[in-house]
């Protein structure tokens, strides 16, 4: 198992923007969309992932629908609005910017 | 849109609370669920997967605290539960809860009555259009200050007013008139009247809602033979029937048609009083030019472009015209403006309103320190559970915040409780100023009294409601803990601060009662004064004779002849007079006399006197007596020589011991023919009314030699009822023209009581004040001695023990309750001193000052403490002594 690591609150948003961006999904599903995406590296806490998506959904970046799963159970699937698919792209230039510094000032001599 | 979309979820989470609560418990069931089976393919068996998800998944509790964070109403979530709490906590001490309501209701209620009271008297803007636009013009004669409402000007000067007014507006006159109303077969009314300039409706803004208003020909002379009459009067007297425009009634003897209603919002009582009909003011060629009969108030709209300073420029500056042009009449005199909302009938009771709204404020206070005792008592039983909750970890502001939310609740409760006070207040002085055409004044509840009830109690609630808890705040946590499972009475500091809270209430009582009870002396004092007349047996009444039937000195006197004969001749009357005023109200014909044979004094610093024109037998008909000389007699006509009788005060003023009978007075620049002659001394004569006038002479000449149309109609009766002839009289009088109204045809007595009505309201408000404030008082000393007793039952079993007897106990709690009492009524006293004071100088020629009264009212006020502690000084001393030391 991959080393866990820690996450700043603001990226966990952008992670799950992003894992929805790829398609609607509950919050099973997305703790392991995570999980897999990360070879199990990130293994996100039910009370930071909850309170995240509420809080995301409060801000209107997704939005929720109460549908059935495969197995005809009742589960409560998230998707991308467009603000959030803009906040993706607004976040992913950001994130792409500080690595860029954070690696520049790393390498340096 | 996203805004919006966010406040719909939000506005959609509060209102489907449930739905969503089981919204989220669903998504976690679900998302554990999957994770224990997760474990479960992982190899761990059922049970095991379980505790393992649940585990991981962590605290689901907190996440949905969060997740509701996120929602944004956690505030108003918690402030409901506090409120919910603080509910539960009121309802579970019944007896507390209701009597803080009952006391904060009562308290808030008399000062919001009084706060309706005020506003309907004083602040509610009249009810006409734009009144900011509205002055009144009135003018000042001489030196001393007038009363708008008094400052009448003259017609002539009205006239050269409207011709000189140019862009200064909307200028209308109006004088009241008495009018006699008649229609055939139905008895003769003298409705309130007034006569109006054709523009004073629209002047004021307000067009009649049936029919028209005045054409400006009808004010002139000759063509004003119209009536308009108001809403109240339409319905009372015309029954409200359709037809009434084009109506015809007999005005004065004269045929007038009705030609308009006014709309009911007209009936503002402060004004102009409540007037019923009104008739065109018009003058004939002689009165146009009358200088001197100040019989016209004036009103002006400022047309919009002029401002208030400008306005009262120019008016002040006409006045000062007329005052060089026409020296005679117009001399020293000064023209003024103000702002009609400022004038009005309810101003002069600004003296009465202001005591009525102190007392009701010591009621208040008395309410308070009531409420005060109440909480702090309150609080100081509940300061284990303070101190517990502090000791586990609770924050000043989460201690206090259940204590707000308590006294919040009190606080609305209250003030409905307040609102229904006020509303009784209101409706019960309605039905006590009705006048005596059967209008009330209507005191509503509007928003600003609520407002103000409001207000009022919340202040009352939470200033008294937080002030204890600041005072458990103090606590020290380590004593109150150990310090019994009983709660504490605080210590010394506690214990002397409700003493003084007793104290003061009891010295607030002491004023109300004796402001009371002083002033219901006076009153009865000046309602059964009788100085200078027997009015017992005596029916009065008014009748105007009006000018146009009787124009002369010979018609009004052959009138009076005819009347007086006439009522002699009915069964069961002693005598009967006519005269131009009665004994027991004021004398309004105030004349200048000099003596004959003596040096003329400064002009301008004659003697005054008023005058009375009496009939023959006036004398003995209304109980004054003649003390020297004779009364008038039949041979005392114009065709002879004048003759007057002078009362006491005048015959000791003017002649000292020297005999006045046959001396002779006339008026200042009176002809040679006008000196007349003393007959006559008769006893001074003192009005009911409070406010005796300036003036002590009483003069009274024979009615024939200078008849007047305003006469006073006295019968004394012998042997029945007066009131039993009043239908009599009036057919007799109504037998001679019928179109002449009796007003107040009433037994004597009823007259003078109603004279003094609006004291006698007065009267009634203190009393209540007075009974109010005694009350919660009673209800305070008994509380707060009963709670004080209760805490020292375990004092009392020892000395029950030690051999004391239930008298001592009981004389023991007694003493300490009067005491109390006794301190308070000292400390009052001398705020009763201050109330007669102003009592004295809001109505001058009342007796305020009476020390057996205050005695009285101190007995009183021990007497009541003394039966508020009756009940808990008996309870102490039956203290089982044994029950009462082992129940610790």
């Amino acid at each position: 198992m991959a080393r866990k690591c820690d996450l700043f609150q603001g990226t966990l948003d952008m992670l799950v923007l992003r894992v929805l961006s790829r398609g609607e999904l509950h919050g099973w599903g997305i703790t392991q969309k995570l999980e897999q995406l990360s070879k199990r590296a990130l293994q996100v806490d039910e009370g930071s992932l909850y309170p995240a998506l509420y809080r995301m959904e409060g801000k209107g970046w997704i939005e929720a629908e109460w549908k059935m799963t495969e197995n005809n159970r009742r589960a409560k699937y998230y998707r991308l609005t467009r603000a959030g698919r803009k906040q993706l792209e607004t976040e992913q230039e950001g994130w792409d910017r500080m690595t860029a510094i954070i690696a520049q000032v790393m390498q340096s001599t | 849109m996203t805004f919006l979309r966010c406040i719909s979820r939000r506005l959609r989470h509060l209102f489907r609370r449930q739905q969503s609560e089981a919204e989220m418990a669903e998504e976690m069931r679900f998302h554990l669920v999957q994770r224990a089976a997760d474990y479960a393919a992982d190899g761990l068996p059922d049970e095991e997967a379980r505790f393992a998800a649940q585990r991981k998944f962590g605290n689901v509790g907190g996440i949905q605290e969060q997740a509701r964070e996120a929602y944004g109403w956690g505030w108003l979530e918690r402030a409901l539960k506090d409120l919910r709490f603080a509910l539960r906590q009121l309802i579970k001490s019944p007896g507390f809860t209701l009597l803080a309501i009952i006391t904060l209701g009562l308290g808030v209620g008399a000062n919001t009555s009084m706060f309706n009271v005020l506003n309907d008297v004083l602040l509610k803007p009249l009810p006409y259009a734009d009144g900011m636009q509205l002055d009144a013009i009135y003018r000042t004669p001489g030196l001393n200050a007038v009363d708008p409402l008094e400052g009448g000007v003259s017609p002539a000067d009205f006239l050269d007013l409207r011709r000189e007014m140019g862009v200064y507006g909307e200028i209308a006159a109006y004088a009241y008139a008495n009018t006699s109303l008649s229609e055939p077969g139905q008895p003769a009314e003298m409705p309130r009247a007034i006569s109006i300039t054709p523009n004073f409706f629209a002047a004021l803004g307000t067009r009649p809602q049936l029919g028209r208003d005045f054409q400006v020909q009808e004010g002139l002379h000759g063509n004003d033979r119209v009536l308009i009459i108001s809403q109240r009067y339409w319905q009372n007297r015309f029954g409200g029937r359709a037809d009434i425009v084009g109506r015809t009634v007999r005005v004065n003897g004269e045929p007038h048609e009705i030609v308009g209603v006014l709309p009911a919002s007209f009936d503002d009582w402060r004004h102009l009083g409540w007037v019923d009909a009104f008739r065109p003011l018009g003058f004939d060629t002689e009165k146009s030019a009358d200088r001197h009969d100040t019989m016209l108030r004036l009103i002006g709209r400022r047309a919009g472009a002029l401002s208030r300073a400008q306005a009262e420029s120019f008016i002040a500056s006409f006045g000062a015209r007329l005052a060089t042009d026409f020296p005679e009449a117009n001399a020293g005199s000064t023209w003024h403006t103000v702002p009609l909302n400022d004038v009005g009938w309810g101003k002069g009771a600004t003296p009465m309103l202001a005591m009525l709204i102190g007392l009701s404020g010591f009621v208040l206070l008395i309410a308070c320190s009531n409420l005060a005792n109440l909480l702090l008592a309150r609080t100081m039983a509940r300061a284990r559970e303070f101190a517990l909750r502090s000791a586990l970890g609770a924050s000043r502001t989460q201690l206090l915040r259940p204590l707000i939310a308590e006294s919040l609740l009190l606080a609305l409760a209250g003030g409905v409780c307040a609102v229904i006070v006020a509303r009784w207040a209101g409706d019960w002085l309605s039905v006590r100023s009705t006048a005596d055409n059967g209008e009330a004044a209507a005191f509503a509840l509007d928003w600003r009294v609520l407002g103000w009830a409001l207000v009022a109690s919340l202040a009352t609630a939470l200033a008294f409601g937080l002030a204890p808890a600041l005072f458990a705040m103090r606590l020290n946590l380590n004593n109150t803990l150990k310090g019994g499972a009983r709660g504490t009475t605080g210590g010394r500091g506690h214990q002397r601060f409700r003493h003084a809270l007793i104290v003061g209430q009891f010295a607030l009582a002491m004023v109300l009662l004796a402001g009371a009870a002083l002033f219901i002396r006076g009153l009865d004092e000046l309602n059964y004064r009788r100085s200078g007349w027997e009015s017992e047996h005596l029916v009065t009444g008014t009748v105007i004779l009006p000018a146009a039937s009787y124009p002369d000195a010979d018609k009004i006197t052959a009138f009076h002849r005819l009347a007086v004969e006439r009522l002699e001749s009915l069964p069961g009357v002693a005598s009967a007079s006519i005269s131009s005023f009665t004994p027991f109200f004021r004398w309004y014909d105030s004349r200048k006399y000099v003596v004959e044979g003596r040096e003329l004094p400064e002009r301008g610093r004659e003697p005054a006197a008023v005058v009375n024109g009496v009939s023959p037998r006036y004398f003995e008909t209304v109980g004054t007596r003649v003390l020297a000389g004779r009364a008038f007699n039949e041979r005392d006509t114009l065709a002879f020589s004048k003759v007057f009788i002078i009362n006491q005060a005048m015959a000791t003023g003017l002649f000292g011991n020297e005999n006045p009978i046959g001396r002779r007075l006339n008026q200042p620049g009176g002809s040679a023919n006008e000196w007349g002659e003393i007959v006559g001394v008769a006893a001074d004569v003192k009005s009911v009314l409070p406010d005796q006038g300036p003036v002590t002479y009483q003069l009274y000449r024979p009615m024939a030699q200078e008849p007047r149309a305003r006469n006073e109609i006295a019968v004394r009766t012998a042997g029945v009822a007066s009131s039993a002839l009043i239908g009599d009289i009036r057919t007799t009088i109504t037998g001679l023209d019928p179109d002449l109204a009796v007003r107040q045809l009433q037994p004597a007595e009823a007259t003078i009581v109603r004279a003094n009505y609006a004291m006698g309201v007065f009267r009634d408000m203190l009393c209540s004040f007075a009974v109010l404030g005694l009350g919660l008082a009673s209800l305070g000393i008994y509380g707060v001695i009963a709670r004080t007793m209760a805490q020292r039952t375990s004092e009392f079993a020892i000395r029950l023990a030690l051999g004391a007897s239930i008298g001592d106990i009981t004389r023991l709690v007694l003493t300490n309750g009067v005491k109390l009492a006794l301190i308070g009524s000292a400390i009052g006293l001398f705020g009763a001193f201050g109330v007669s004071r102003l009592l004295a100088a809001a109505f001058p020629g009342m007796h305020t000052n009476s020390p057996p009264v205050l005695i009285g009212t101190t007995l009183l006020l021990i007497a009541v403490a003394l039966v508020a502690c009756w009940l808990p000084a008996r309870r102490a001393g039956k203290v089982d002594a044994m029950l009462a030391l082992r129940a610790e």
